[in-house]
């Protein structure tokens, strides 16, 4: 397996702070992978995300110190625009991203930005307006739209550029919980047809933990904990600490272990949970 | 429910925008002081909407809301303000401010208080929310947003309404700050006696802290009831696009297990676990 990022005894402060963001950050991250990242506000989530596709050091004033490898060259040596085609990120904020004054000429601006033709821009336009469920919107102002329709727009506008590596920061927080699982079998697809690379940045973990392979707990700047997902929630007790909640039936059975109820692996879902209560409730 | 007199009747209330998209079509229901409410919904379902033509800044186009025996349709925005306060989903929508001082101080003057009164409801909103004394004359957009959340609830606080709307919460706030602010509007419920009214997408915090829970699904009300009950209708949620809070989704899994289907929380969760292995 190749590794697309490649990140080494990177630390990165910014102009006016004090401490750095991110602190001796070693992390690699191999071509088909689907990882989450986790932590409280304020861990460095998204300076990683943004040094992951060269927003920092490019558009951002501060030190850096490490390399950071993206595709196998550093993120420096790139041309301007050229890292932004094979990797996408879709911001926590989407109104941060927007530029058009339709939904439509929104999810067009990448695809002409990076040089499509006319036929390829209508194939893919029509490919990610059902995948996320748009078709209805593409004349609206980006701006008239509810929250949640904005986030949508936001990932179809990147899922439409076809990014190898794909970076989302919080791409659900505005949705309700259908339209959550919605984005998340989006994801899914991707992971399964399209080989992407998918890094997701989350805090609401039901709908991550089942799809990604591994996990990332980040805290102060600094990556505290990275496993293969399992693995991961074996740690719970760091996690509580870090003020990270597992998901509902991960948290029961995690409080059965420590009652010294249960010792099994803990499920990822609610079909893994009833399957283990139908064997401890007899 | 008590037996207290309500303090929001909304009567046939029907809302469409000057575009003609009707966002909300036949709404009635009643709010009691001292109630905790979640308002929960698909995106679009007219929550917002909702909670707008609650405080009235949105006046109904057919149908009456009577706040305190008030029709929004007469209130004034000062009569207004002191019976609903609505807190943005995005605080940044709402500070405009150069201090937070000054953004909390500003309902209180705009409604014409005298200075030594916004002083105090300034001073009061502050204790209440917690600000700590180095925010005070700073510029909210250098704060968190946790603590921009705060200026912003503190801000119509300092109005004193009876009922407080928060919409989203918790959005982009992680487990811990989230669990903050929830305990601390809980705290406004309790020991303040406002009455509280969240929109949220997060059912586990809507299990954790609502009492009763109002469901919408385009443009009408499709469940209102406790949050115990209103989790357990299988086909409401379905046609809502909702799901009840995982734990609760566990309890119902399997029914011969013997849990109960209204399972709100994982404490509850392992008390039942407890008791039916022994």
């Amino acid at each position: 397996m190749t590794s697309v990022i490649d990140i080494k005894d990177y630390t990165w402060k910014y102009l006016h702070t004090e401490s750095p963001a991110l602190n001796n950050i070693d992390l690699s991250i191999e071509e088909g992978s689907f990882v989450g990242i986790i932590g409280p506000n304020g861990a460095g989530k998204t300076t990683l995300a943004y040094s992951m596709d060269g927003l920092i050091p490019g558009q951002y004033n501060g030190i850096k110190k490490g390399t950071v490898n993206v595709f196998g060259k550093e993120v420096e040596s790139y041309n301007k625009g050229e890292l932004q085609q094979v990797v996408g990120v879709v911001f926590s904020d989407p109104e941060a991203q927007f530029t058009a004054m339709t939904v439509e000429d929104e999810l067009v601006f990448g695809m002409e930005n990076i040089g499509l033709t006319i036929q390829e821009i209508r194939e893919r336009l029509e490919w990610v307006t059902e995948l996320t469920g748009l078709t209805d919107l593409l004349l609206k102002p980006p701006y008239e739209i509810s929250g949640g329709q904005k986030q949508r727009v936001a990932l179809a506008a990147v899922l439409a550029m076809k990014p190898k590596l794909l970076i989302l920061d919080e791409p659900t927080s505005m949705l309700d919980p259908v339209s959550r699982k919605m984005i998340f079998e989006v994801l899914k697809k991707l992971k399964t047809d399209e080989d992407s690379t998918i890094v997701v940045i989350e805090h609401s973990l039901e709908n991550l933990i089942p799809l990604a392979d591994q996990m990332i707990l980040m805290a102060d700047g600094e990556i505290i904990l990275q496993e293969n997902t399992r693995e991961f929630f074996n740690n719970s007790d760091l996690l509580l600490e870090k003020g990270v909640y597992p998901p509902g039936v991960l948290y029961f059975f995690h409080e059965l272990h420590r009652k010294g109820l249960y010792q099994g692996e803990y499920p990822l879902t609610v079909e893994q949970g009833k399957n283990l209560l139908q064997q401890l409730v007899k | 429910m008590t037996d207290k007199k309500p303090y929001i009747q909304v009567i046939d209330l029907d809302f469409s925008y000057p575009d003609g998209t009707e966002a909300l079509k036949d709404i009635n229901f009643e709010v009691r002081e001292g109630e905790f409410i979640a308002l929960i919904g698909q995106n679009g379902s007219g929550k917002t909407t909702l909670s707008k033509c609650l405080n009235g800044l949105y006046k109904p186009t057919s149908g009456d809301i009577l706040v305190d025996g008030l029709n929004t349709k007469k209130g004034s925005i000062v009569q207004m303000v002191k019976r609903v306060g609505y807190v943005f989903q995005n605080p940044d929508h709402q500070l405009f401010n150069n201090t937070c001082w000054d953004e909390i101080a500003y309902g209180p003057r705009n409604i014409e208080l005298p200075d030594e009164e916004v002083k105090e409801r300034v001073e009061e909103a502050i204790a209440v929310v917690g600000l700590p004394k180095y925010t005070h004359q700073e510029h909210p957009f250098f704060l968190s947003k946790g603590l921009r959340q705060r200026v912003a609830i503190a801000s119509i606080l300092a109005l004193r309404p009876k009922v407080i709307i928060v919409d989203e919460p918790t959005t982009g706030q992680d487990a811990k700050q989230s669990l903050e602010i929830m305990n601390f509007l809980r705290e406004l419920n309790q020991e303040h006696g406002h009455t509280i009214m969240i929109i949220t997408h997060d059912m586990p915090i809507v299990g954790l802290y609502a009492k009763r829970v109002i469901a919408m699904a385009q443009a009408r009300i499709m469940a209102d009831g406790l949050t115990r009950d209103v989790f357990t209708l299988a086909d409401v949620l379905e046609k809502t696009f909702l799901a009840p809070p995982q734990i609760t989704q566990l309890a119902q899994a399997d029914p011969t297990l013997g849990f109960d289907p209204g399972t709100l929380t994982v404490n509850e969760m392992v008390d039942q676990y407890l008791e039916l292995v022994q």
